[in-house]
């Protein structure tokens, strides 16, 4: 009795370490038994991806994924112990590094795919900069082209691409090759300036075209001119000062619009200034004539980049004397006429000034403007009272003085 | 006396009247004033989005050598802020599978990449919290106009948890290179071509930090007067000094202070509060006290969108502080496991990860720990520690057994009790709480098992405190009338009989 109770218990301690042996046998079996059947780990985008393994049950275990833009969970289709992953479009269609897991229980098996872009560039991304660039050679614009193919991926390293570009009656086409995920090319300017038409093509596949401006260079001296309707001081006429067509050091004509200073130096030191921008190349500004003898110094600046040089002018005087009548009282004072030098009445606008002195004391200053060749002062008793004073008139550069005329 | 009374109820009459009438003078005049706030003009321009904190990855550029034209520090900056909002808006749209921002930083094609994403996992449910802690990026090309970018972002090392219908599946962190296409349209620098070069799983390895020489025998410590503000405005270096000379004279070596996270500027460390955590391991220096830099007081977020906001503060603090001569060790976070039941887990636990990982990459000479609030999570993480620290409030009596228990189970780390006590209080609120003769019982006791066991400790706390910060264990009385009286000095500056027994000695 005693002995079979020994037996029983030995055959009960067998049974569960047998059990024991057995769970673990299990365990082992869900570690170990999943295996990556898919050999390939290079795909092409686009491709149908399925990663196919091997296992001993009917589980169905996710797969985590993870690619350029993001990550996902995928179910696997289970068919007689073989798991299937068939990756979805998000994860296929775009190019790079596919990392994945497996989510069973124990061990994360895991792995990593390339997926290369298709060989056919579909599109040429192309962007060109500057859009303006200066004629000469130095200065130069950057064409930079990102093939790609049907899906949006970016071509691999080494494609090449055809860098075109035309200009005036010359066309260049050079090849460049992709890096870091594009292909560039710096296109310098010539000596001419005008338009550059550029393009790329990779695998027969051609960008849009690009239109680059290659403008002057900053212009060079020039010269400047003056040309008037007579040499007078009338204070009426206007001169009119032009440049020499403006040219960059290449020869060409700057563009439209280059703004020239004109600037003019009286004999009395004064600084007059009157502007002009170009129109092919040639700017003009107008000045209007002093009203007195003087002589003009003009010079012609492009601000920081060019100069002129300087021409003179003179102005020669054209009243050479005026009457001056005291009536009612002397406090009408006419001043005229003003003649001009065919001796016709000066045109509208002179400018005459009356200085009234009190015992060399400046009480009043008027100015008036010449009407019909005549100025007329009316010096009313309640500005000007009764008394004696002394008179200066000056226009058109030259003065009578009137001393100790009584008003009453 | 009638009149009276009708006077009296005259001015109640017209008094509830005129308040009646500018109450709801005021209703009116504020919803008026609310209908006419329009939208701030400023958001005309796109100047306010970089303004606040809420990514910041470690972000180390290679030195420039870039084909195309040579960029400016203000280019490359733009560049910088606009590919890492790329970032942010990719981890906000993938966690909600929501589209909000993408388009501000994606081009119309390479948003569409998202856009299928997102209604992948919307429709399978899944959803997937990430964030990137390191990028290496090197600048390959800039264009000659200005407009386009090259950069290839060398070990990115990006951490995603992946949830679906709401339960976590899978943690993981990869280190992958990317290259990327950028455009400047619009004034953004939005991202063109994205493309993922390799990927590998990613599990650094710290090296260990040998603690042989490490002999903590010491105290939590916080100022008298401001427990839980130890560096706001009534810091004073002073009373810091006076109190570390009496823990030195008390023959114990070393103190655990706290860095409150906030309060301290969160990723952005205040450069003032830093130079009085300075002055104060000056102190400690000058009595031959080591200190435990506690970080992360406080805090108790972890969600993963503020992971790099929290490594720009410790990294912030370790960097600074790492070569001076009074730390000890860093302690990551005052009983994180505090925070299991609001937060989870899993989530806690994968911060604290990463933080030690943080700390130990910036200071290989320091041991780092993990405060555990109990023995049960003591072995949390323990092969990532150096030391394993616990705190211990429970019965004396178990600790002997919980000791042995958590020794088994952390058989090569050493262990530190790094927070014990018992509250003197006896009063209105607990009538039969301890008595002072109950303290110094205690801690004479503790002192025993210590002995007994070898262990390293820190007592709570040096002194009883007059005022409690709510935040710390509520606003009950009862609790808060506890806490005032762990000291081993009372609030008038005498010694409490535990003051015998607050060191082995």
């Amino acid at each position: 009795m005693r002995l079979n109770l020994i037996y029983i218990q030995v055959i009960i301690l067998l049974c569960l370490s047998s059990f024991a042996i057995k769970t673990d046998a299990v365990d082992n079996v869900s570690v170990t038994d999943i295996q990556l059947l898919t050999q390939k780990n290079t795909f092409q985008a686009g491709d149908t991806i399925t990663l196919q393994f091997s296992t001993t049950e009917s589980i169905t275990p996710l797969m985590y994924c993870t690619n350029s833009y993001g990550s996902t969970l995928i179910k696997p289709s289970n068919k007689d112990n073989k798991l299937y992953y068939r990756l979805p479009q998000n994860l296929s269609h775009k190019i790079g590094s596919l990392y994945w897991k497996l989510l069973n229980d124990t061990t994360h098996i895991n792995g990593e795919i390339k997926i290369i872009p298709k060989t056919q560039a579909v599109k040429m991304e192309t962007y060109i900069g500057p859009p303006s660039i200066e004629a000469g050679g130095t200065d130069y614009t950057m064409l930079v082209v990102i093939p790609t193919d049907e899906l949006d991926n970016p071509l691999p390293e080494h494609t090449s691409v055809t860098a075109k570009h035309q200009f005036l009656n010359e066309i260049s086409i050079d090849s460049i090759q992709t890096k870091n995920l594009i292909a560039y090319k710096t296109i310098n300017s010539k000596d001419e300036s005008g338009r550059m038409l550029v393009s790329s093509e990779s695998v027969n596949i051609n960008s849009k075209e690009f239109t680059i401006n290659v403008l002057p260079a900053i212009p060079k001296s020039f010269t400047i001119s003056a040309e008037q309707p007579h040499n007078y001081a009338d204070g009426n006429q206007q001169t009119v000062f032009s440049t020499s067509i403006l040219k960059d050091k290449y020869g060409n004509i700057v563009s439209d619009g280059t703004f020239v200073t004109f600037s003019i130096t009286t004999s009395e030191g004064t600084v007059l200034k009157t502007y002009g921008t170009t129109i092919k190349g040639i700017a003009q500004a107008r000045m209007i004539h002093p009203d007195h003898q003087a002589q003009w110094h003009i010079k012609a600046y492009v601000a920081g980049m060019a100069e002129s040089n300087t021409i003179d002018l003179n102005f020669q005087q054209v009243i050479k004397d005026f009457n001056v009548e005291f009536s009612k009282h002397n406090r009408t004072i006419t001043v005229g006429p003003l003649q001009s030098f065919m001796n016709q009445m000066i045109p509208d606008g002179l400018q005459v000034k009356l200085f009234i002195y009190k015992n060399n004391e400046l009480l009043e200053q008027l100015n008036k403007t010449s009407v019909d060749g005549y100025v007329r002062f009316n010096l009313k008793p309640n500005i000007v009272q009764n008394d004696s004073y002394d008179f200066i008139i000056k226009t058109a550069g030259i003065e009578q003085s009137f001393n100790t005329k009584t008003l009453w | 006396m009638v009149s009276y009374n009708k006077n009296i109820l005259r001015v109640i009459v017209i008094a509830s009247y005129i308040i009646i009438i500018t109450l709801i003078i005021y209703g009116i005049s504020a919803l008026l004033a609310y209908l006419n706030t329009g939208a701030d003009r400023s958001t005309i321009l796109h100047t306010e989005i970089q303004k606040i904190d809420q990514y910041l990855p470690k972000v180390t550029w290679a030195p420039l050598s870039n084909e195309g034209r040579p960029i400016d520090s203000e280019n490359l900056n733009k560049i910088e802020n606009n590919y890492l909002d790329a970032w942010y808006v990719k981890h906000i749209a993938y966690k909600t599978n929501t589209t909000a921002g993408i388009k501000d930083y994606y081009t119309d094609s390479a948003r569409l990449n998202l856009f299928n994403f997102i209604e992948l996992n919307a429709a399978q449910n899944i959803s997937i919290e990430s964030t990137t802690l390191e990028h290496h990026p090197s600048l390959e090309f800039f264009s000659e106009d200005g407009q386009l970018a090259v950069i290839t972002d060398k070990d990115v090392i990006e951490y995603k948890r992946i949830f679906q219908n709401e339960l976590l599946v899978l943690e993981t962190t990869e280190i992958s290179t990317y290259k990327i296409i950028l455009l400047l349209e619009d004034g953004f620098w939005r991202i063109r071509h994205l493309v993922k070069e390799s990927t590998e799983n990613y599990d650094p390895i710290a090296t260990a930090i040998s603690t042989k020489n490490l002999n903590i025998q010491g105290i939590n410590y916080y100022p008298q007067a401001t427990p839980w503000d130890m560096f706001g405005e009534a810091f004073s270096a002073d009373i810091i000094t006076k109190d570390f000379k009496t823990i030195k004279d008390a023959g114990l070596n070393s103190v655990r202070i706290f860095i409150p996270y906030e309060d301290f500027g969160k990723a952005d460390v205040d450069a003032e509060k830093l130079e009085k955590l300075k002055h104060t391991l000056d102190a400690a220096q000058a009595n031959h006290l080591g200190v435990v830099v506690t970080l992360f007081d406080f805090y108790g977020d972890y969600s993963i969108i503020d992971w790099t906001l929290n490594m720009r503060h410790a990294e912030t603090i370790v960097t600074a502080l790492k070569d001076h001569k009074a730390i000890v060790a860093w302690d990551i976070k005052n009983e994180p496991n505090l925070d299991f039941k609001s937060r989870g887990k899993d989530m806690v636990v994968a911060w604290l990860k990463n933080m030690v990982q943080l700390v130990k990459s910036k200071d290989q000479n320091h041991p780092v720990t993990i405060g555990w609030s109990n023995t049960e999570s003591a072995s949390i993480l323990k092969d990532k520690v150096d030391f394993v620290s616990f705190h211990y409030y429970e019965d004396l009596e178990l600790l002997q057994d919980a000791i042995k228990t958590m020794k088994a189970e952390i058989p090569n780390k050493t262990i530190v009790l790094g927070e014990f006590g018992m509250s003197s209080y006896n009063g209105f609120w607990k009538p039969f709480g301890n008595s002072d003769e109950d303290q110094a019982n205690y801690h004479k006791k503790a002192q025993e098992i210590i002995a007994t066991n070898n262990l390293q400790y820190m007592s709570w706390t040096l002194y009883d405190f007059e005022n409690i910060p709510k935040n710390v264990v509520g606003k009950l009385p009862w609790r808060k009338d506890a806490q005032k009286q762990f000291g081993f000095i009372d609030k008038n500056g005498a010694k409490k009989l535990a003051f015998k027994y607050i060191s082995g000695q």
